[in-house]
């Protein structure tokens, strides 16, 4: 009983550490530069990706019609088409709106402007696209949606918002953020774990021939083929490294002598794909949640301000 | 206190969903026997799988409040996909070729298109997904669609034939010695004004 007890004390201390909101912050404004990247860069398709049948490149209701299949309570934008039609908005005027709110909610983030609001928003109308989108979406689009969740449910706005500078708002509580950065730190370690382990079940990783793969696959293949094979001998020792980088992330990200080094090569590794491949958000999003959930020094013995319990 | 356990029961079950959603992906790996584990593994990670699917309510029925629940989370947190990407090993790419049939005889080459990059990684993900077994039921209704976009630039061609296949990229010592992509055609529809014909 002692030990169950001292078990449940260690779980409550581990996931409620006392922290400052820097990491917030950092979470926020990289999430708001994310949220305008991907407005902007999706501005030229937007209404072709999106648009109903006949109008746009598959139609959007295929991908609504297999998300409905998984449950009908999940968003989409053919829900704000159905409202918008019913105040007689047409649907590009509604698509229009739904990316100029996107875009806003971005905005708002960056700076730190009705940040809860602007968070929610933010979280909805891209879960709608990336759901209306159906198979048109992509890694980035899963990991865009976890991180605008965690950001819509984590203790706004932080100090360095604009909020907190007009409005003044009390300290929010230390646990609570420190709980939330658990989560989000947590999370990553499950993504490069399970990411890692799976690349390590497939002999391409071993010997380069995925790296290769990778690079040379259109859209992907932004270096010219002539060019890698120049650097065929580091490619296995560079795939090798990629698995064991990931696999090995969620021990050595905890450790105080370890967590800078694993940190600045997994940043780097998504900089590359980033830059190399032009995977441009999903690297922006992943550098993003690893400098707010590693990247901000751990402050959880300096946070002095009320306890959780006091402030709920 | 109160409000630390109501974020600890959260926490759990956030995390249980994600090991399950993880674990149903990385056995479904092994299942499908594309690792370098023994094919003795395959059949356990069969019967893994399907518990792990049973815990987010998959083996259900459709109608299910619970599956449709847990489906309803999943999607809102981000958390229904595994994050198994590029492995075990990079899969080749899918390509569309549309040939399209003029009245006058002529015969062009199209393939669907987007402006921007970022949509272009979004179309090219779209194609991966047309060539996975799971989609069968709708891919017809999405090279018809795919083609029709192309029509819509052409509207006086008279029929349009797709082709969709995968791309098999040379190693790299094939492509020292000059090798290309081979292309394999999986499938061909035929679509015309009228009526769409599968082959």
């Amino acid at each position: 009983m002692i030990s169950l007890e001292g078990w449940w004390e260690r779980s409550m201390h581990f996931l409620f550490p006392r922290e400052t909101d820097a990491w917030l912050a950092v979470l926020r404004i990289g999430l708001g530069l994310q949220m305008v990247a991907y407005a902007l860069f999706l501005r030229s398709d937007w209404h072709y990706l999106f648009a109903s049948s006949g109008k746009g490149l598959v139609g959007r209701e295929v991908g609504e019609a297999i998300t409905s299949f998984d449950s009908l309570l999940i968003p989409k934008l053919g829900w704000l088409v159905a409202l918008g039609r019913s105040v007689n908005l047409s649907e590009e005027t509604v698509l229009s709106v739904a990316w100029a709110c996107l875009l806003s909610a971005g905005c708002f983030l960056l700076l730190g402007l009705l940040c809860r609001p602007a968070a929610i928003v933010a979280w909805f109308l891209h879960l709608c696209a990336a759901e209306s989108g159906g198979l048109l979406a992509y890694g980035a689009d899963s990991f865009m949606t976890t991180a605008l969740f965690y950001l819509m449910l984590s203790p706004l706005p932080d100090r360095y918002s604009f909020d907190h500078w007009v409005v003044k708002t009390k300290p929010k509580n230390p646990q609570l953020l420190g709980f939330w950065r658990r989560v989000l730190q947590l999370q990553l370690c499950f993504v490069y774990f399970i990411g890692g382990l799976a690349k390590c079940l497939g002999n391409g990783w071993w010997n380069g021939s995925n790296l290769w793969r990778s690079l040379i696959r259109p859209p992907f293949n932004l270096v010219p083929p002539d060019i890698l094979v120049r650097f065929k001998y580091a490619l296995p020792a560079l795939g090798i490294s990629i698995c064991l980088l990931e696999v090995s992330y969620p021990v050595f990200i905890w450790m105080k002598k370890t967590r800078l080094v694993w940190l600045v090569c997994i940043l780097a590794m998504h900089a590359a794909i980033g830059l190399l491949m032009g995977l441009y958000l999903f690297a922006l999003v992943m550098i993003v949640l690893n400098l707010a959930a590693f990247g901000v020094p751990d402050t959880s013995t300096s946070a002095q301000t009320p306890s959780m319990s006091r402030d709920q | 206190m109160s409000s630390k356990r109501i974020h600890a029961a959260w926490f759990g079950i956030h995390f249980f969903l994600i090991t399950a959603v993880c674990l149903a992906g990385v056995f479904w790996l092994i299942a499908q026997g594309s690792t370098i584990l023994p094919a003795i593994c395959n059949e356990y990670a069969r019967r893994g799988e399907i518990v792990a699917t049973w815990c987010l309510g998959k083996e259900a029925r459709g109608s299910n409040p619970i599956r449709r629940g847990i489906a309803t989370y999943l999607h809102a947190a981000g958390i229904q996909a595994g994050y198994t990407f590029f492995a075990p090993n990079v899969p080749g790419h899918h390509r569309l070729s549309l040939e399209l049939f003029y009245d006058d005889g002529r015969v062009e080459y199209e393939s669907p298109r987007v402006r921007s990059r970022a949509a272009a990684l979004r179309l090219e993900s779209l194609l991966d997904r047309l060539a996975e077994e799971r989609y069968e039921p709708v891919r017809e209704a999405l090279v018809k669609r795919l083609a029709f976009s192309v029509w819509r630039e052409h509207p006086d061609v008279k029929k349009i034939r797709a082709v969709f296949g995968s791309v098999t990229p040379p190693g790299m010592t094939e492509f020292e010695h000059g090798k290309a992509d081979t292309f394999q055609p999986m499938f061909s529809f035929d679509f015309s004004l009228r009526d769409e014909q599968k082959q």
